[in-house]
């Protein structure tokens, strides 16, 4: 598998959280399901019903439908808990266009945390659309997104 | 048709994301003529998936940020969507802040 270069500036989030490193991290990964807004970003959309994170290294993130498919969208490259965990991230893709996935817990006092999420090679991704819909466009890339979109509604 | 759909470009591409190269140091790494390496990356450059810079009396080609730029925007939507989900989730879990 080709791991994306990083290029390209990683696109890099925090947010600051009012629970332990532990409840925060045990949130983003065992109850995964309970908060991913599942609709808006699965590879099924509207038919996707559920998503588990398997916990330990070599595991996968999976996403189930409701014709009982299953997508992966991630496997588990690192896995620290409650420190921090790293995906080879693939939500929609074959594994040669994946890119990486890394969130880390910083407890902050004693009921915060600092949540960081980081994706690296996220360019990737738009190869891999470029790919899969190069039969059906001919524009730009300003086109890729809303083609994209329309296709697969609101894919990864 | 679409600026990666071609393989050799596609490689070109690629070649470029590994760091900056010269054209010489790419066409040694494919399989194409000279050229044809330069007509892939004027189409590469005009898709603003590649940009160039002068080196002495070379051009130097690495990835553009700019051509790159909704791609990066949608996936920073996609991010803040996913953490304002999760923020969303904690503060009904915890204490909010």
């Amino acid at each position: 598998m080709k791991l994306a270069e990083t290029a390209i500036e990683p696109v890099r989030k925090t947010r600051r959280v009012g629970l332990t490193s532990e409840e925060a991290f045990e949130l983003f990964t065992r109850r995964l399901e309970t908060w991913w807004p599942l609709s808006d970003h699965s590879v099924a959309g509207n038919d996707a019903v559920g998503v588990v994170f398997e916990e330990r290294v070599g595991g996968r993130v999976l996403e189930k439908t409701r014709s009982g498919e299953v997508h992966s969208w991630a496997d588990v490259f690192e896995w620290d808990p409650p420190h921090r965990f790293l995906l080879s991230w693939h939500p929609s893709a074959t594994p040669v266009a994946a890119s990486i996935l890394e969130v880390v817990f910083e407890p902050a006092g004693s009921d915060h945390t600092v949540v960081t999420l980081e994706h690296r090679g996220w360019e990737a991704l738009g190869e891999e659309k470029a790919r899969t819909l190069r039969d059906r466009y001919d524009s730009g890339w300003e086109g890729v997104l809303d083609r994209f979109q329309e296709s697969v509604g609101s894919a990864l | 048709m679409t600026a990666l759909a071609d393989d050799t470009r596609r490689s070109i591409f690629e070649i470029v994301q590994d760091g900056p190269r010269s054209v010489r140091e790419i066409t040694d790494l494919v399989s194409v003529s000279q050229p044809a390496v330069s007509q892939h990356l004027r189409i590469l450059r005009e898709a603003g998936l590649v940009e160039a810079r002068a080196k002495g009396t070379r051009n130097i080609y690495s990835v553009s940020q700019r051509g790159l730029e909704p791609l990066r925007e949608w996936v920073e939507t996609v991010w803040e969507d996913v953490l304002d989900a999760f923020e969303r989730a904690a503060e009904k879990k915890g204490r909010s802040e």
